[in-house]
């Protein structure tokens, strides 16, 4: 069963290890029939997208369970839905049959919107031509890899970046990156960036407003 | 509160689902009843770090007997980590509740859970955060009543002035009777130490005030006498009777972060009849009161519908000793099978090995099996009235090894009263009949390498113990014999040795036994930085060394001093149940080496002429 649900402002702080062992008690007190992989400690069969950072909300993210007999969707979400602690809700599911290729690589990129207040005030003018600017040519981050922290171009992964509204204290701002099983595009170092350019300190509550699936190959 | 403030706070310290509450069985409840009266509030702190207050069975039974009144709201808090208190003292933030984010100092009550002598410093941190004056000397009517229970309160001195009144013992009747009786107060409108006189009537309520303490030239603790003639003149600890009967824990608080025990709880009976002379455990919470399969059943499948947890702990002081377990355990292992729960049974003594039990356990999960033999020699384990013999073990661990574990650890304990050299020697050659009884199994029925260890920690005397005037051997002894044991336990193979922090035991030895003199230590240390003591990487020596120092105490006063048998105690005012003259009696016992059987095979005359009252049974002099 595929299930996409949200993770809200209540829950922004549990980790993606923590979330996983959420869903997995949600579905046993909801008890439904889960399979189990084989070996010295059984677990249930439930395999995530990708993972949110720690700290940011999302509208959409997706999740995988086997089930070791058929249910409807709507069996699926009455069921499971009872047992979420609030801030997480399950808001589509699909029984998506079982020779499939996996989630995370079915992921092309993701929508963000983050709601900036500022330490001090920039005009609606001055962020815009902030973000054109960031958009014209390299965005060189220090970036953590493998072989330590290197200078990185993260101006490939970035789609759009474009401000919602903005009142001088505080702005929306929206961002789409490229997000899949190689990685993506972390909107707190873009914005980082844009804050860099503007000159300004300020601070962040991003919410992923959705992900986009490339869905053919999903289904058997 | 600022909840955007926090929000930026809590994205700047690890592990923010420590502070963030919202899980699933959290009760919600509004500021008022249904007819418009305000409810009290009370905050329940276990002052360690969340991973380790929700783990305590003690607390959420609390948590949910207060929350089953009407008039109550009992939310929890815990100790923040270092990065926590920073962070909330730079954003000038107070430490708050989890279930309603409400600042603490605006509680009615804020009630400490105080389960080991090294949680003392949390305590003040949690206060000096919430901006609440650390002593209660030093607090006024605006600020919360603060009280404190659990197995510290035997000796409640170091901490006395700190604390508006302690309670001692069980908490699900006292907790409610001492609502009642501040409710009375309330509607009354009495003055805090009026509410604390009144409360200080509920037997097992002791209010520290009340007393005033004296010290002879000797610079030892004289007595602590009652500053009015209506103070009660002992405080008795208070037991459920029927734990059929009791308020268990209800609606458990599912976390969402991993916590230390992470599962369903099941306690089967408390308190422990073996009498182990160095185990306050074993003392404090006598008698044996055992709980009814079918309530221990009821209670497992109540808990793991609300939590969806696919682990069960059978709890207790030695689950071995539960009159049903054969009867449970294939029970509870049959019942949850198909829902894949696994079952672990940790506190098994050796003696109570259960060969057939531990099959079908194994069946499921394989968890850890620890032995506590506790001291190297027979002749050390007859002292301390361990009754279990090296073939106990061995057969124990051989039965492991059959059934397919091989990772044992063995638990023992370093300075035990009566201790030499040869006793410290006898652990490495238990350690290396273990070792051989493994590996000269056939190797296609053992497992593949032996995984043992060998743990020892530091003898600390407790009060009410048959060891309670003994001293703690120096903390140079204390080393010297860990080299002696952890030379001798070279080249035994597939065995490691791990001990603990030598400087921590001899701090907790002094704040178990010390009086009230303690507490200006405590809060110097405190404002020198001490914090979290029971991390041993975080332990602050020369915190502890300056308070010591500008109190004009020593730690070595409290905890390497013989106490003589006929002095005052400073715990005198405390009344355990168990008797002075039992206890004076298993000491002279403990040196003359006579093993005191189990009193399920005898009553051994623990509570004297109060027998009859609180064990059902009539003194039968041992």
């Amino acid at each position: 069963m595929l299930a996409v649900f949200t993770k809200g402002p209540e829950v922004r702080f549990v980790s993606h290890l923590d979330l996983q062992r959420l869903f997995q008690r949600a579905f046993r007190r909801a008890k439904l029939p889960l399979a189990y992989s084989q070996g010295f400690n059984p677990h249930p069969l439930v395999s995530f997208a990708t993972a949110l950072s720690v700290g940011m909300t999302s509208r959409g993210e997706y999740l995988d369970v086997t089930l070791t007999r058929e249910m409807t969707p709507e069996e699926f979400i009455s069921a499971v839905s009872a047992e979420l602690p609030k801030g997480v809700e399950i808001v589509r599911a699909a029984d998506m049959g079982e020779s499939r290729k996996s989630l995370t690589s079915a992921m092309r990129s993701a929508r963000y919107s983050s709601a900036v207040r500022f330490a001090e005030p920039v005009t609606k003018d001055a962020l815009e031509a902030a973000c054109r600017d960031l958009l014209s040519g390299e965005i060189v981050v220090m970036k953590k890899t493998k072989g330590g922290i290197k200078p990185t171009d993260i101006r490939p992964m970035v789609r759009e970046l474009g401000v919602e509204s903005a009142d001088g204290a505080s702005a929306v701002i929206s961002l789409c990156g490229v997000l899949s099983a190689e990685g993506g595009l972390n909107p707190d170092m873009l914005l980082g960036e844009l804050y860099k350019r503007l000159g300004v300190t300020a601070s962040a509550e991003t919410e992923r407003v959705e992900i986009e699936m490339d869905m053919s190959g999903l289904t058997a | 509160m600022d909840l955007n403030a926090l929000n930026e706070v809590l994205k700047t310290v690890e592990k923010p689902a420590r502070y963030t509450g919202g899980e699933l069985n959290m009760r919600v409840k509004g500021p008022v009843m249904p007819d418009g009266t305000p409810r009290f509030r009370f905050a329940l702190c276990f002052p360690d770090v969340y991973e380790i207050g929700m783990s305590h069975l003690g607390q959420r039974i609390v948590y949910n007997v207060l929350n089953e009144r009407a008039d109550t709201y009992c939310e929890r808090v815990y100790a923040p980590w270092f990065d926590m208190e920073e962070a909330l003292r730079k954003s000038g933030l107070p430490i708050y509740s989890l279930e309603t984010k409400t600042p603490i100092g605006e509680f009615d009550m804020v009630g400490f859970s105080l389960l080991y002598e090294m949680c003392y410093t949390n305590v003040l941190t949690v206060l000096d955060l919430a901006g609440i004056p650390l002593l209660a000397r030093d607090r006024g009517e605006e600020h919360p009543i603060i009280l404190a229970g659990g197995p510290c309160v035997c000796n409640p001195e170091p901490i006395a002035e700190v604390m508006d009144l302690m309670v001692f013992g069980d908490g699900e009747e006292v907790m409610n009777e001492l609502m009642d009786e501040y409710s009375r107060c309330r509607a009354q409108k009495l003055g805090k130490a009026e509410t604390l006189l009144r409360l200080s009537h509920i037997p097992g309520i002791y209010v520290p005030s009340l007393y005033e303490a004296e010290y002879g030239e000797d610079g030892n603790f004289k007595s602590l006498k009652k500053k009015r003639p209506d103070a009660p003149d002992k405080v008795e600890r208070r037991i459920v009777r029927d734990l059929d009967k009791a308020v268990y824990t209800g609606r458990l608080v599912v976390p969402y972060m991993s916590i230390v025990h992470d599962r369903v709880a099941l306690e089967v009976f408390r308190g422990c009849t073996r009498g182990c002379h160095f185990c306050q455990a074993g003392f404090i919470y006598r008698p044996v009161r055992e709980r009814e399969v079918g309530t221990v059943v009821e209670q497992a499948d109540a808990s793991l519908d609300c939590t969806g947890y696919d682990e069960i702990s059978v709890f207790s002081l030695s689950s071995g000793d539960y009159s049903h377990i054969h009867e449970l355990v294939p029970i509870i292992l049959d019942r949850y099978e198909k829902d894949r729960v696994s079952v672990s049974l940790p506190s098994l003594r050796i003696d109570s090995f259960l060969k057939d039990d531990l099959e079908k356990i194994q069946k499921v999960r394989k968890t850890g099996l620890t032995f506590a033999p506790e001291a190297g020699t027979q002749r050390l384990r007859d002292v301390i009235n361990k009754g279990v013999t090296e073939e106990d073990l061995l057969r124990s661990v051989h039965d492991a090894f059959v059934a397919g574990w091989h990772g044992v650890k063995l638990y023992f304990m370093i300075g035990l009263p009566t201790e030499t050299d040869e006793d410290i020697l006898g652990i490495a050659e238990l350690a290396r009949k273990v070792s051989r009884e493994f590996y000269s199994m056939p190797k296609e029925l053992r497992g593949k390498g032996l995984r043992c260890t060998v743990s020892a920690s530091t003898f600390v005397p407790k009060p009410f113990t048959p060891f309670q005037w003994e001293p703690q051997i120096e903390v140079s002894e204390v080393l010297r014999r860990q080299a002696l044991l952890r030379s001798a336990l070279k080249g035994i193979r597939g065995v490691e040795f791990s001990c603990h922090f030598s400087e921590t035991s001899r701090l907790e030895a002094a704040f178990a036994r010390g009086d009230r003199r303690l507490a200006s230590v405590l809060v110097s240390a405190y404002r020198h930085g001490a914090r979290l003591d029971s991390w041993d990487e975080h332990f602050k020596k020369d915190a502890w060394e300056a308070a010591f120092l500008e109190n004009g105490l020593t730690c070595e006063q409290f905890a390497n001093r013989r106490i003589a048998l006929d002095e005052p105690l400073p715990w005198e005012r405390m009344d355990a149940l168990v008797t002075d003259r039992y206890l004076k009696r298993e000491h002279e016992r403990a040196y003359a080496a006579p093993v005191t059987h189990d009193c399920r095979k005898g009553c051994n005359g623990c509570f004297g002429a109060r027998s009859q009252e609180f064990c059902g049974r009539k003194e039968e002099e041992a």
